[in-house]
């Protein structure tokens, strides 16, 4: 476990666990810092004193970002050891070393302790503003200022014969260039992938192989071409980009940073191996030129991809408040509720009780009448079935069912449930005429819940029309787009209708005009409608039956991202 | 069978059949309607000893009966019942004139001893064999 997982523990964790899985987070980060500078080293072009990306400063500022300050020292004591393996080589003087270990660190301090300054709460790479801070300071700030202290350093030290200011530069840049790909990387990967991965639905994964797959070929192309005019059609160092949208789009802050991973190796293997549009000047022009080319191409898409994990992440808070806030006020009706729900079970209740002690009396007379009795014994089970299915659908009623939100196309469904309830149309000789509107915007709801609605006001109808005349018996069915987006079903009938007055106290729990009716059909409807964030309200049509609608918002803009 | 009449006044069909049975059981005779004008229109022919009134009906109330009932000084006696339990229903329904208030469900030794004691008379009624209170 990495230092950040110290950080998502629960209060409550034993301390010993505790202590053990940051050990282990310190000993990952001084393997990782080393393996870094070797790396660095790797990458480092022939006669160049400093290479093309530097991860460890890198590495070091994330775990800083992703670790309480009070305990920051320990990051840096795990680091030293690490840091002397790495750059204890023949050549170099021991102060060298231990001045590039302070302006190692120096960059890496700097960087956080001006990104917790700016940020109170611990940074995360799913807040804008949280991205924003930490790129400015940690990959631009922080690397620039160090470098400062870096090549005065190796200058006073006398190490090297570049000039103090092209010191600064080539540092800064390789600094920065690892930093936005480092930190991003390391931060999400510790905050965000262990969710997205128990969360992402295999499409998804799917869909992310064949990105990375088409960016790794594209770049491989662009970053190996030896034709001299590839470097000038500037058109080519645009081929990435609609796989780096693709990627900033639909996989967020944690696929950008894979996708910036890969662009960068490629453009530095191609590089380094004299390949591709930058291989033309001299080491330093070219390096200089990747360099650019990377921090130019990762920075604003690597935001952008923060900011629609912002907008889709405060989507799916604001969807999960509506659907609390309707449960909320279903249980809000419950007070309200409890006289009614006791005169919905004590009927029954009733009607068992009298007709047992009536049978008992029966029992003790001289003739017993079993026809009676068996009557009676009927009655009893109808009364106590009854008394179960008013529990039953009142559950239904509070019970916060999740919503699985689906693509639906609203015509078929409206055609779906006609079918489903073409037996009771057909036997009450109902006719139905629908007046569907193609095209029609999609709308996201749960399926099931979504039918249940239809399916209770197509039946509804279907019963205020049972004791119309023949041929006045016709339920429209119509669908259109409402609003910017939006989807609108109406269901008309030619049955009774209601007062105006009633229009609201139609959706009370309880309150039928249906003989055996629970009463209990459209306040359900209606509270699974107010969690998909829509409304569903009756109309009286004087004298011309009833009209009901539903009316469900527009899916979002951002509703072509995956949840 | 005993020389009463009992009439009831219940809006639900499987209450109003089970009071019905066990006021019958009991050796009650019974008459049973399903709404207060229905049993309004009947008091032309049948004069019942006692009424068993529910309180909560569509249209008619169980109140509005009982002061329809004291507007056409018809002197019944009432007995409450309701599945419907509130505040300050009982003071209500005794304020109005009711005998008794009884909420459902109803154990019929109590309801039977209201009856009697509504109608005047000691009880004298069938009893089970071994009844379970």
């Amino acid at each position: 476990m990495t230092p950040g997982g110290l950080l998502s523990l629960p209060a409550g964790l034993r301390l010993e666990r505790f202590r053990l899985s940051f050990a282990a987070g310190l000993v990952l980060l001084a393997v990782a810092y080393f393996l870094g500078a070797k790396l660095g080293f790797v990458l480092t072009p022939q006669r160049l004193p400093i290479s093309m990306l530097w991860p460890p400063n890198a590495l070091l500022l994330a775990a800083l970002l992703l670790t309480e300050p009070r305990r920051w020292w320990m990051l840096v004591a795990a680091v030293l050891p690490a840091h002397f393996a790495a750059e204890l080589h023949s050549g170099v003087p021991l102060a060298m070393v231990f001045g590039w270990f302070v302006s190692n660190c120096s960059e890496a301090l700097l960087g956080a302790v001006a990104i917790r300054l700016l940020r109170p709460r611990p940074p995360r790479f799913d807040s804008f503003a949280d991205a924003c801070v930490i790129l400015l300071c940690g990959a631009l700030f922080a690397p620039i200022l160090s470098s400062f202290l870096d090549a005065a350093l190796v200058k006073a030290i006398g190490w090297n014969d570049t000039t103090f200011w092209q010191l600064v530069r080539i540092r800064a840049t390789a600094n920065t260039l690892a930093a936005l790909i480092v930190v991003p990387l390391v931060m999400t990967l510790v905050q965000n992938a262990r969710e997205a991965l128990a969360t992402a639905p295999r499409r998804l994964l799917v869909e992310a192989a064949l990105l990375f797959a088409g960016l790794a070929t594209v770049a491989f192309i662009l970053f190996s071409n030896l034709e001299p005019d590839a470097r000038s059609s500037p058109a080519l160092f645009y081929a990435p980009l609609p796989f780096m949208l693709w990627a900033a789009a639909r996989l967020g802050p944690l696929g950008m940073s894979f996708a910036n991973l890969l662009l960068t190796a490629v453009a530095i293997w191609g590089a380094m191996n004299g390949l591709g549009p930058f291989a033309g000047g001299s080491p330093e022009d070219n390096a200089r030129a990747v360099q650019l080319f990377l921090i130019a191409a990762s920075v604003p898409l690597l935001l952008l991809a923060v900011l629609l994990e912002e907008r889709r992440r405060a989507e799916r808070d604001a969807r999960e408040q509506r659907q609390q806030l309707a449960h909320l006020a279903r249980v809000a009706t419950l007070g309200g509720l409890s006289g009614a729900l006791a005169h919905e079970l004590n009927q029954p209740l009733t009607a068992i009780l009298s007709n047992a002690q009536a049978a008992q009396y029966m029992l003790g007379s001289d003739t017993i009448d079993m026809r009676e009795l068996e009557e009676i014994l009927k009655d009893i089970v109808a009364a106590d079935r009854r008394a179960s299915e008013v529990i039953r659908r009142l559950r239904a009623l509070f019970m916060n069912e999740v919503i699985q939100a689906q693509d639906l196309d609203a015509n078929e469904l409206v055609r779906e449930v006609l079918g489903l309830a073409r037996g009771d149309l057909a036997a009450r000789d109902i006719e139905v005429v629908t007046n569907l509107m193609q095209p029609l915007p999609a709308m996201r709801a749960d399926r099931v819940q979504f039918q249940q609605v239809l399916l209770n006001l197509v039946l509804n109808a279907s019963e205020a029309m049972a004791a119309a005349p023949a041929g006045a018996r016709r339920l429209t069915v119509s669908t259109r787009a409402a609003g910017e987006g939006g989807v609108q079903i109406s269901f008309y009938d030619q049955g009774p209708g209601f007062k105006p007055n009633d229009a609201e106290r139609l959706f009370e729990p309880f309150y039928t005009t249906k003989p055996k009716g629970l009463g209990l059909g459209l306040p359900i409807s209606r509270s699974i409608i107010a969690a998909h964030g829509g409304k569903l309200w009756g109309e009286s049509r004087a004298g011309a039956g009833a009209a009901f609608h539903v009316l469900l918002p527009p899916s979002g803009p951002l509703a072509w991202l995956p949840h | 069978m005993l020389p009463f009449l009992i009439a009831v006044v219940e809006d639900e069909e499987p209450v109003r059949k089970a009071l019905s049975r066990l006021l019958r059981a009991a050796g009650l005779h019974t008459v049973t309607f399903e709404g207060g004008e229905a049993f309004l229109e009947s008091l032309a022919i049948t004069h019942p000893d006692c009424l068993i009134l529910d309180l909560h009906m569509p249209g008619m109330s169980g109140l509005e009966l009982m002061h329809e009932l004291k507007a056409r000084n018809i002197a019944i006696p009432v007995i409450m019942i309701t599945a419907h339990d509130e505040p300050f229903s009982r003071r209500r329904c005794l304020e109005v004139g009711a005998y008794s208030y009884m909420r459902k469900p109803l154990d019929e030794a109590a309801l039977l001893d209201a009856i009697a004691e509504a109608m005047g008379h000691r009880p004298a009624f069938k009893r089970q064999p071994a009844s379970a209170a």
